[in-house]
């Protein structure tokens, strides 16, 4: 540390030692839990553990895992639930964070209520929600299972069954439980996006917005034209973030629904946990998690190209 | 209603924006006052059928708030509170409090310190420097900021079921400590190496010309200055830990060694309506960290959208 600040302008490839051995505690973390882990994934896919013990078997587990009928069907509910969770995430932290950046007297006060539920663990928010709404027993079972609100027989969220499909045996509509994960997992994520998106409106001067007005725009011109174009790369990052989360939060379904009722809300990442820790079928979870890294990693790429990584890291 | 009618256009939209905010947090925080209600009921109230929200309602009449039955059941199961002889008197023999929330405590600062330091370290490295593989590392760390743990658990776990089996020493609880530290690093160097970029380099060399040491420049200029971006890193680590389940859960054997959040999840017996306890466990284990973040909101913020926006 003591050479680094004095020898930096004379920069000379000596000098390297001094901060790889910074960096270096960090890096072997890393190496350790984050990428060993990614490569390692990838092996244990091509292996089954029998009982004499882990056996090479090529891509089978690929081959079994996109056969079982659960999966084609995780497939389709991940879908449901996302474009729902993103959908009115996405819209509702729009709309808040715009109200938010007309600098009302109480926003800061507003934001830090809007907040709390962000602060909240996925596990618990979970609970809460499940409370809430349990059959027969839930603070709000009695007002949802009244036959005159909810015809004809009054809803009881966790265990209505899904209603016939639409289209083929894609899962829409989704089953009640659904829509309440949905809910749940929005009323947590909400403040987060909420915060990104009053964060990027902020960098927008008022003089642009004002200049639009006198010249004859309306609210609704003004942000189809102005404030979302200015705000674009934000959105695609809260997008993302939402999908990333969104994919692999199981906190939430672990504690609300366990997949429940039947298998109306066994989304992939509940999936993945279903295979290896109670199926014990770590191949094809292995496999499973492959393709949902893959996936993840294409995010985060996307992630990057939006926010032009060359020049942060210059 | 002439006073009324003479309000501006201006005026009449902060009334209508501050409606729609109030009316729209009252619901949001719906599920908090619910909560807040069901843990201070008691157990004769929670098991009724249908269920009342308030525990109010009397053979006569259905809100009388004078015959509201308030009881502090759920925490006291929870807590299990014992007297005893020495300080400090009262003692909780509540699992949750005897064994899940030191685990956790344990965790969460033991990870919180070291990644704070480990970040610090790797950020100033970042910042400062200019070395061959600089810009190698920094896209590496950037493309796995956001990784999530969900992927990675799998092989993490069957390395514990390994490791657990060859003769070289394996400690449940280091094992986590460690896995949360490469959890919560990447994002965690991106913080600190933002908070470094933006002390300016003439205040270090400023320090030298006057006769600081190298190090004493570190020290007295550029450490405080970065205080705060370190700080920002140490909570959110620890509101991270604090709220963390799945590695907890699945990355350790022992039940005595599990976090907070197991302890929670424990109460999710089947069949068991035990509704105020779990709410008022909820309540307990949220608070510290909702006043933690309350109370430090600016940091958080702050170390937030950077994260977002780099990661």
């Amino acid at each position: 540390m003591i050479k680094g600040l004095t020898i930096r302008r004379k920069q000379s490839r000596t000098d390297q030692s001094l901060p790889i051995l910074l960096l270096l505690p960090a890096l072997i973390v890393l190496l350790v839990v984050q990428f060993f882990p990614a490569f390692y994934t990838i092996w244990l896919s091509l292996q089954e553990r029998f009982p004499t013990g882990w056996q090479f078997v090529g891509l089978d587990n690929y081959r079994l895992l996109v056969n079982t009928s659960l999966f084609k069907e995780s497939i389709g509910h991940t879908i449901v639930f996302l474009v729902g969770y993103i959908v009115l995430t996405l819209s509702l932290g729009f709309v808040l964070a715009s109200i938010l950046n007309t600098r009302l007297r109480l926003s800061g006060f507003y934001l830090a209520l809007l907040f709390i539920p962000w602060t909240l663990a996925d596990i618990l928010v979970g609970m809460v929600f499940r409370l809430l709404v349990y059959p027969d027993y839930g603070i709000l079972s009695g007002i949802l299972g009244n036959p005159a609100l909810f015809p004809p027989k009054g809803l009881s969220v966790l265990t209505a069954a899904r209603p016939a499909p639409l289209f083929g045996s894609f899962p829409f509509p989704p089953a009640p439980a659904m829509v309440y994960l949905i809910l749940a997992s929005s009323w947590r994520a909400l403040p987060f996006i909420t915060l990104l998106l009053l964060a990027s409106l902020q960098t927008i001067s008022q003089e642009i917005i004002e200049s639009a007005r006198i010249d004859g725009a309306n609210t609704w011109g003004i942000a189809r034209h102005i404030t979302i174009p200015l705000i674009f790369p934000t959105l695609v990052v809260a997008l993302f973030n939402l999908i990333l989360t969104g994919v692999n939060s199981v906190g939430m379904v672990f504690s609300l629904t366990a997949g429940g009722p039947g298998t109306a809300t066994f989304v992939m990442s509940y999936l993945l946990y279903n295979l290896g820790w109670e199926r014990l079928r770590f191949g094809q979870a292995a496999a499973l998690a492959v393709m949902m890294a893959l996936v993840n990693w294409a995010l985060i790429g996307g992630t990057m190209r939006v926010t032009r990584v060359d020049e942060r890291t210059a | 209603m002439v006073r009324t009618l003479s309000l501006s256009p201006k005026t009449w939209r902060s009334i209508f924006l501050n409606g729609f905010m109030v009316t729209f947090l009252l619901v949001a925080m719906l599920p908090i006052f619910l909560t807040i209600i069901i843990s201070f009921k008691s157990h004769k109230d929670i098991i009724r059928k249908p269920p009342v929200i308030f525990p109010c309602d009397t053979p006569a009449s259905a809100f009388d708030l004078r015959a509201c039955r308030w009881s502090v059941e759920g925490y006291e199961r929870v807590l299990v509170p014992k007297l005893t002889n020495s300080f400090p008197l009262i003692q909780l023999t509540g699992r949750m409090f005897r064994i899940y929330i030191p685990n956790t405590l344990l965790y969460a600062l033991s990870t919180a310190i070291g990644v704070t330091v480990m970040a610090g370290m790797a950020g100033f490295a970042l910042s400062r420097f200019r070395f061959g593989l600089r810009r190698a590392l920094m896209i590496a760390v950037l493309s796995i900021t956001g990784v999530p743990l969900l992927t990675n658990l799998l092989a993490l776990y069957q390395l514990g079921v390994t490791l657990r089996k060859t003769p070289i020493p394996f400690n449940d609880r280091a094992y986590l400590i460690f896995v949360y530290f490469g959890f919560y690093l990447p994002l965690s160097i991106w913080i600190a190496k933002g908070f470094f970029d933006t002390i300016p380099r003439d205040l270090e060399e400023a320090a030298m010309i006057d006769g600081a040491t190298p190090l004493g420049a570190l020290r007295h200029v550029t450490m405080p200055a970065a205080l705060p971006g370190l700080a920002a890193i140490f909570l959110m680590t620890f509101v991270n830990v604090w709220n963390e389940f799945l590695a907890g859960y699945l990355l350790v054997t022992k039940n005595e060694l599990k976090p907070v959040m197991f302890g929670l999840y424990e109460f999710l017996g089947p069949n068991i309506i035990n509704f105020q306890m779990i709410a008022a466990s909820c309540i307990l284990i949220a608070l510290p960290v909702v006043i933690i973040f309350q109370v430090a909101r600016r940091y958080f913020f702050m170390a937030m959208v950077e994260g977002a926006i780099k990661g």
